[in-house]
């Protein structure tokens, strides 16, 4: 009995659609944080670059919060406290979104913050004579950045944009605590159930890693390899 | 010769962490099951690790840094009923269970509902509380038992006797069932429109009723859900404090301690 032994494996089957709906969810959480990540955190890392203080401040303030503050702790503000306060004020009478957007918003907001910091080190990696040259030769600013640094600046990036993705991946497990349909909720809610401990927690770990190792070693390296300097 | 360095530098590394903590699992065993032996033999000091989830106002709750509440209290007059000391211990839900079976816990109270699956795992006391489950619903909704809820989504505390209703009516895995880590995620859910009930015992669920007064809801009973009690758990076979915590039980149920305790919190029913 001590610590869940012997161990019952029929309750994975049992409960495999709890199982195969948070795989699904996990994988669309990642997806999208993902995605509305990288997007948000370019145009902080251009804030952050930028020579005017109007941009340049509030952008370090969203960094500074956001990777200062426990992502746990994201989730449960955004989800108790922001979003209903927010429908308050703007759609009142109608109910808040359901826990699993909270999780794509906490997620996409916490992973701009370090991904902007990744875009700022890529970019700042890149000899400043690049940008001297191509606005020697009549680019603008923007065209200079767009053509000539940030594709440079993007192979330099790959192996920490990389990590970031699989922390994100993990960290989606964390939205297990408002109730998310995901993966980790799947195995924490069997666990309670049947009183099983070993056979969810080992199958969630077990189907992080595959989706870990899948994104690092196929996703990421696919990416570096097409990227990578000839 | 650097590299035959490291080699070694890592095996000594491993073979030292290996040992320490094999040290640490043996040096474990004997000491647990020592503690185990004392608690029969020294009653006369032994004080019993009370294990709760002081997360189910009214029946346990954190008051500032205190444990309080409808069970906090009975569970105090039980041992002071019985003659017997304990002191308290905030453990959470999940790992009240663990730390029964692992024996840093001795007693466990908190809502526990008497069932049939927990009985095989660890012994109830006599029953202290009897509960009902209760559906809360907006006080618009065409629902009148549980059965209309089919496909709507329902918020409970996950491994409780809510859950559990909910289950046997939708199945295991049913896609509206959102299990809580706590009750009061639940009902916050609740009031913020993410569920469209909440089912749970009727204590908290009439507790939570009174604290959010500016809200449109209403409370309905399906007669399907049988009547439950709460029962006091200790580890399967330790019949010597299950049978202090009965006699100690049966003391407040006779000098009517239990019924003041009730009154308490809920007296204006």
């Amino acid at each position: 009995m001590k610590g869940g032994i012997p161990l019952d494996w029929s309750v994975i089957y049992e409960y495999r659609e709890l199982f195969l709906r948070g795989i699904v969810n996990t994988i669309l959480l990642t997806t999208v944080a993902t995605v509305l990540g990288t997007l948000l955190g370019l145009f902080l890392c251009l804030g952050k670059l930028s020579k005017n203080g109007l941009l340049r401040i509030p952008c370090a303030i969203y960094v500074e919060l956001f990777r200062g503050t426990p992502m746990l702790v994201q989730i449960l503000l955004i989800h108790f406290a922001v979003i209903p306060s927010i429908w308050e004020i703007f759609f009142p009478g109608e109910n808040s979104p359901e826990a699993i957007y909270s999780g794509l918003i906490a997620l996409s907001l916490n992973a701009a913050a370090y991904i902007a910091e990744i875009f700022r080190a890529g970019i700042q990696s890149i000899d400043p004579g690049q940008m001297e040259a191509a606005r020697s030769l009549g680019m603008t600013k923007g065209m200079a950045m767009r053509l000539i640094v940030i594709p440079q600046a993007f192979t330099r990036m790959l192996p920490a944009l990389g990590n970031e993705f699989i922390a994100l991946l993990k960290d989606s497990s964390l939205t297990a605590v408002i109730a998310t349909p995901e993966l980790n909720y799947a195995a924490m809610n069997v666990a309670k159930n049947t009183f099983e401990r070993y056979p969810p927690y080992l199958t969630e770990a077990a189907v992080y890693l595959v989706l870990t190792l899948f994104l690092s070693r196929v996703v990421v390296r696919g990416l570096e390899k097409k990227y990578s300097p000839k | 010769m650097r590299r035959g360095n490291k080699w070694l530098m890592s095996l000594v590394l491993t073979v030292g962490v290996g040992l320490l903590v094999s040290a640490c699992g043996t040096g474990d065993k004997p000491a647990a099951s020592g503690s185990g032996s004392s608690g029969g033999g020294g009653a006369a000091e032994k004080v019993y690790v009370v294990g709760t989830d002081a997360a189910y106002p009214p029946f346990q709750m954190m008051e500032a840094d205190k444990i309080s509440g409808h069970d906090i209290d009975v569970m105090n007059a039980i041992a002071e009923a019985a003659g017997f000391k304990i002191e308290w211990k905030n453990t959470g839900w999940d790992p009240l269970f663990d730390g029964l079976d692992r024996g840093t816990v001795d007693i466990g109270i908190s809502s526990i509902t008497i069932r049939e699956d927990r009985k095989q795992k660890y012994d109830f006391s006599e029953p202290y509380f009897e509960a009902n489950q209760l559906i809360l619903i907006p006080e618009n909704s065409p629902v009148t038992k549980l059965a209309d809820l089919k496909g709507k989504k329902i918020g409970v505390q996950a491994a409780t006797t809510g859950e559990l209703v909910v289950q046997k009516a939708f199945g295991n895995t049913y896609e509206g069932l959102k299990g809580y880590d706590d009750m009061p995620s639940a009902i916050d859910d609740f009031y913020n429109g993410r569920v469209d009930a909440v089912v749970g015992d009727d204590g908290m669920i009439k507790y939570y009723v009174k604290k959010f007064k500016d809200k449109k809801f209403k409370m309905i009973k399906d007669d399907s859900f049988e009547k439950e009690y709460y029962g006091i758990i200790v580890k399967k076979g330790n019949t010597e404090l299950l049978n202090k915590i009965n006699a100690g039980l049966k003391t407040i149920k006779e000098n009517g301690k239990l019924q003041e305790i009730y009154n308490r919190y809920f007296g204006n029913e």
